[in-house]
């Protein structure tokens, strides 16, 4: 048993999500160390449109596992469970990978109650130690890691979003196409009627690296503008607090928060923002939190790694004049 | 400071209130106000919570609750916003004289829809020649066989447009003066009836007035509550009980904006220390939570009074709806001196709290009119 | 169309949790509970359903007995049943040993049409619970859903997906994760707060639903936590005061010095 990893590859109308690549990498570290192959599992409806895909044949993984059929097309839960599982069974590898997409947050979970076995979620770091795989997450909502491990094999878990890069490789994959066993029914109990496009395009926010945030001490819709300038200034992306969104200064998509978009940058700055759980329950997992209030009691300003106490509006106004006049 | 000796009951509805004062209205208020736009949203989470039906008897599935009872729950959500306490006390205002005075047959047909929220009420007295001058309306409904037919225009209407029921104050006999009115239930839709303009308002921005605009409105006899020439007593009865809820109105905006002016003065700093220490201010703030305690314990007072069975109580809610609202004035005009310039920027909701407290001195009747109810049964208890 | 259940959580406030030392899990006694924020949209879809379809509304959850507050919170929302499962030897589980008990639960209180649950917990955050006890159950599961409407006997949906949105068409029972953003979520109503007052829920213990220890709890979960620690940064809580301007510059060369500017 277990001499595959095994990571799934999220394929969508002629598409490999980028996560399914990007989950690669620490699993290529993983599958070394432990001496396994990593292979990558793609459902799709035809096998030659994944033996043509450009992006997979610079994947890292040793193998490229294809199980074709017509109803694969579509995404639906209970089906791809079953094949998934069915695969699982053969294959019989050592850990089960998953990117947290939404589609891997649908169906992990599946393959994992039905196999029995523990699952990790939003895992950002996997390690060894002394043989025994141990899983990294943020966890609580304090700033706390959790290193957890699983009694169970396979191991699974699904791999955070835009935790790990994307790592090219020199030789192409090996491409395998599984056969599903002959009884195996294709039946689903779901049925897609009708499915519309994103118009937007994917919100950067809840994957973006550096997120500037502004609230109601910034005072005036002008002062966001500002805030989008500094925001660009820095390469990062800029989010709001409830009030801000439902006074219309900003779009909904831009509310971080409970009812709204978490995020998990490197670096965050909350500008004239107080701090309302509603709010901090969507960032508070951010490596490097920085406040800018006027009020040293705020509750942002003692989530804070660092506060600067003053007006909002007066630091953003200084941080442009000084970033923008830079040569 | 002190406290109110609360029923359970009581302290759950409080609760409540605030609960939606947090989720629904707290971070919008201001802009409400600003835009001056009227949000249905604060309003339905009002009504899913059931609480239309405060006053409703149980019977009619209501909660069967007293004056009290409606004076916290508008006192606590003019704390987050007069402008919507004010839609929402108003369609009390128009439900009460069909639960005081309107038949088997009217009770059941209205009261279970305004208490589950689905239909806003509306009370419709005064005209452009009558304000504190009631007696000097004009409109008037013509029996004609199996109808009535009503022509004139009401002023200044709360909830206008957006009430499905309006309580209509007509002369159905002219000739007989006060003894000639009568009160009907008006429905949105009915023939004749329309809306007129939204009105652009001083304070209390996220609540609709408009005039009502009657042109040969038909409606049934059935609409007709109680008798015809009962008109003024329905309508002097249903403000009796309203009063308390314009003197609760004014205790959620005073306290407020007390709460808002002593939280800065506290931070404010200048010349060294906190404007607080400044006896000039911290005097200002005891005088304030002087006369915003004393209003309330005027306002339940009269409230309870009122829920223990009184039968005359003019010149009590009177004093109640009176008092509470000056001192909501006076407190609110010291709020924004005390915030200094802070108070004067529409940023900051105290020049809304203000705003909002000066209508209360004039609707439901003017506080020069309460002055002249108090005198008069002055006289009859003090001979 | 059978009833709907909704699966209700508890979780810590924010800032009142307390992990324990040894089995490194959460001390949910002691801590003070609120109802878990991503179930109330669940339960304000159950709601609609209920007043659209007239379908019974019955709300379930597992944990410990302060845990009735938030079944009574979810009756004055509107649900019609409670039911709290509730044992020592359900404390400390992972997500699949959760879901175990709660497809047992399910199973007693079938037939059911649809199971409804937040996306996730604000505490955990896995979002595994749906689709975990669905697949011990062997029914359907969709996450992320919208909407939601009853069409003869098939429960139609609206899912939100990486890519856009599908409306599909599931037959019942299934197992529905609601969306955390809607347009409108209903508060208490103050005649059910007063009514839950006089009322309990029904209790099942883990032998009611049938269950041995092994599978259950912290015993029963296959992931364990190895150790905790505190996410390496900088010193917790530094203050700068001073001139815009001059705490403009200090922040600048602090982000130049964490390679957050490009110098």
């Amino acid at each position: 048993m277990g001499d595959y990893m095994l990571a799934y590859g999220e394929y969508y109308q002629g598409r490999l999500h980028p996560a399914s690549l990007e989950i690669l990498s620490p699993l290529r570290e993983i599958a070394n160390q432990l001496g396994k192959k990593l292979a990558l599992l793609v459902l799709a409806p035809t096998y030659e449109e994944v033996q043509n895909n450009t992006e997979l044949l610079k994947a890292i993984c040793d193998e490229v596992l294809v199980v074709a059929h017509e109803s694969l097309g579509e995404f639906k839960d209970d089906l791809y469970e079953r094949v998934v599982v069915e695969v699982v069974k053969g294959l019989r590898p050592f850990g089960v990978f998953f990117p947290a997409t939404l589609q891997g947050l649908a169906l992990a979970p599946r393959v994992a109650g039905k196999l029995g076995v523990g699952l990790c979620a939003h895992v950002n770091a996997l390690e060894i130690e002394d043989g025994e795989l141990y899983m990294l997450r943020p966890t609580y909502g304090e700033n706390i890691m959790a290193k957890l491990y699983s009694t169970t094999l396979p191991v699974m878990a699904t791999l955070a979003l835009g935790a790990f890069s994307i790592k090219e490789g020199e030789r192409a994959p090996i491409f395998k196409l599984w056969e599903m066993s002959s009884d195996f029914s294709w039946e689903s109990k779901l049925k897609i009627r009708q499915f519309t496009p994103a118009k937007k395009e994917i919100n950067r926010l809840s994957v973006a690296k550096v997120v500037l945030a502004g609230g109601l001490g910034l005072k005036k819709k002008e002062n966001f503008e500002k805030l989008i300038r500094l925001a660009q200034l820095l390469e990062g992306e800029v989010g709001a607090t409830r009030p801000l969104c439902h006074a219309g200064w900003v779009e909904e998509e831009r509310m971080i928060g409970v009812s709204g978009i978490s995020v998990r940058p490197k670096l965050y700055i909350g500008f004239g923002i107080s701090g309302a759980i509603q709010h901090t329950v969507g960032m508070e997992n951010s490596e490097f939190i920085i406040a800018v209030n006027t009020d040293k009691e705020a509750p942002l300003v003692k989530l804070a790694h660092l506060s600067l106490i003053a007006d909002a509006e007066k630091v953003i106004d200084a941080l442009l004049k000084k970033l923008e006049t830079r040569p | 400071m002190l406290s109110y000796n609360l029923t359970e009951e009581e302290r759950i509805l409080i609760e409540l209130i605030k609960r939606i004062g947090e989720e629904y209205i707290r971070d919008k208020a201001l802009y409400w106000d600003e835009r001056e736009i009227y949000d249905p949203l604060p309003i339905r989470a009002l009504a899913d919570a059931d609480l239309f039906g405060l006053i409703v008897p149980k019977e009619y599935e209501g909660l069967g609750m007293g004056v009290r009872a409606m004076c916290l729950a508008v006192e606590w959500l003019s704390y987050f916003c007069a402008g919507i306490s004010t839609t929402y006390a108003a369609s009390f205002l128009g439900a009460y004289p069909i639960i005081l005075f309107g038949n088997e047959e009217q009770k059941r047909k209205y009261l279970p829809e305004v208490a589950k929220g689905k239909k806003l009420c509306a009370f419709a007295l005064t005209e452009p020649q009558a304000g504190s001058d009631a007696f000097a309306i004009k409109t008037t409904a013509k029996k004609e066989g199996d109808f009535y037919v009503l022509n004139g225009v009401k002023q200044w209407i709360t909830n206008g447009g957006i009430a499905d029921i309006y309580i209509v104050i007509a002369l159905t006999d002219p000739s007989k003066g006060a003894r000639g009115a009568s009160a009907f239930i008006v429905e949105k839709g009915d023939p004749g009836f329309a809306v007129g303009k939204k009105e652009k308002k001083l304070g209390l921005r996220a609540s609709v007035t408009t005039d009502l605009i009657f042109n040969d409105c038909r409606i049934p006899r059935e609409r007709l509550i109680s008798k015809e020439g009962m008109g003024f007593m329905v309508a002097l009865r249903t403000l009796d009980y309203a009063r308390c809820g314009a003197g609760a109105q004014a205790l959620g905006i005073a306290q407020a904006a007390m709460e808002v002016s002593l939280s800065h003065a506290k931070k404010r700093v200048q010349f060294g220390q906190p404007v607080y220490n400044f006896q000039a201010v911290s005097h200002t703030f005891a005088e304030m939570a002087m006369r915003l305690e004393a209003g309330r314990a005027l306002v339940y007072q009269v409230a309870s009074y009122i829920d223990s069975g009184a039968k005359d109580f003019s010149g009590a809610s009177a004093m109640a709806k009176c008092f509470a609202t000056d001192q909501a004035m006076w407190i609110c005009e010291r709020a924004i001196q005390m915030m200094g310039g802070y108070g004067y920027m529409r940023d900051y909701p105290v020049q809304k709290y203000f705003r909002d407290a000066k209508c209360l001195q004039i609707y439901e009747g003017t506080n020069e009119i309460q002055r002249n109810v108090i005198a008069r049964e002055l006289v009859k208890h003090y001979k | 169309m059978e009833k709907i259940v909704v699966c209700i959580k508890g979780v810590p406030r924010p800032g009142t949790v307390k992990v324990d030392p040894v089995t490194h899990t959460l001390r949910r006694e002691g801590a003070e509970l609120m109802l878990n924020p991503h179930d109330r949209p669940a339960l304000e879809m159950a709601m609609r359903l209920k007043n659209r379809y007239g379908v019974p509304v019955v709300v379930l959850s597992m944990g410990p007995p302060n845990v009735v507050p938030l079944l009574k919170e979810a009756y004055a929302l509107g649900a019609d049943e409670m039911i709290l499962l509730s044992d020592r030897a359900f404390a400390g589980a992972d997500t699949l040993a959760t879901s175990r008990v709660l497809a047992k639960a399910l199973e007693r209180l079938s037939p059911f049409s649809l199971v409804l649950m937040g996306l996730k917990s604000i505490d955990g955050e896995t979002a595994q619970v749906p689709p975990e006890t669905a697949a011990l159950l062997g029914i359907p599961s969709v996450i992320n859903v919208r909407e939601i409407a009853f069409e003869e006997d098939k429960v139609l949906l609206i899912r939100g997906t990486d890519y856009g949105e599908e409306e599909l068409e599931v037959s019942p029972p299934l197992i529905v994760s609601v969306t955390t953003k809607m347009d409108y979520l209903r508060p208490p109503s103050f005649k059910r707060i007063l009514e839950s007052r006089e009322l309990s829920p029904k209790v099942f213990t883990a032998s009611d639903l049938g269950l041995s220890e092994e599978h259950l709890g912290l015993k029963g979960s296959p992931t364990q936590v190895a150790g905790l620690f505190e996410r390496v940064r900088e010193a917790k809580g530094e203050i700068w005061e001073g001139d815009p301007e001059e705490l403009a510059g200090r922040l600048i060369e602090l982000l130049k010095e964490r390679g957050f500017i490009k110098s």
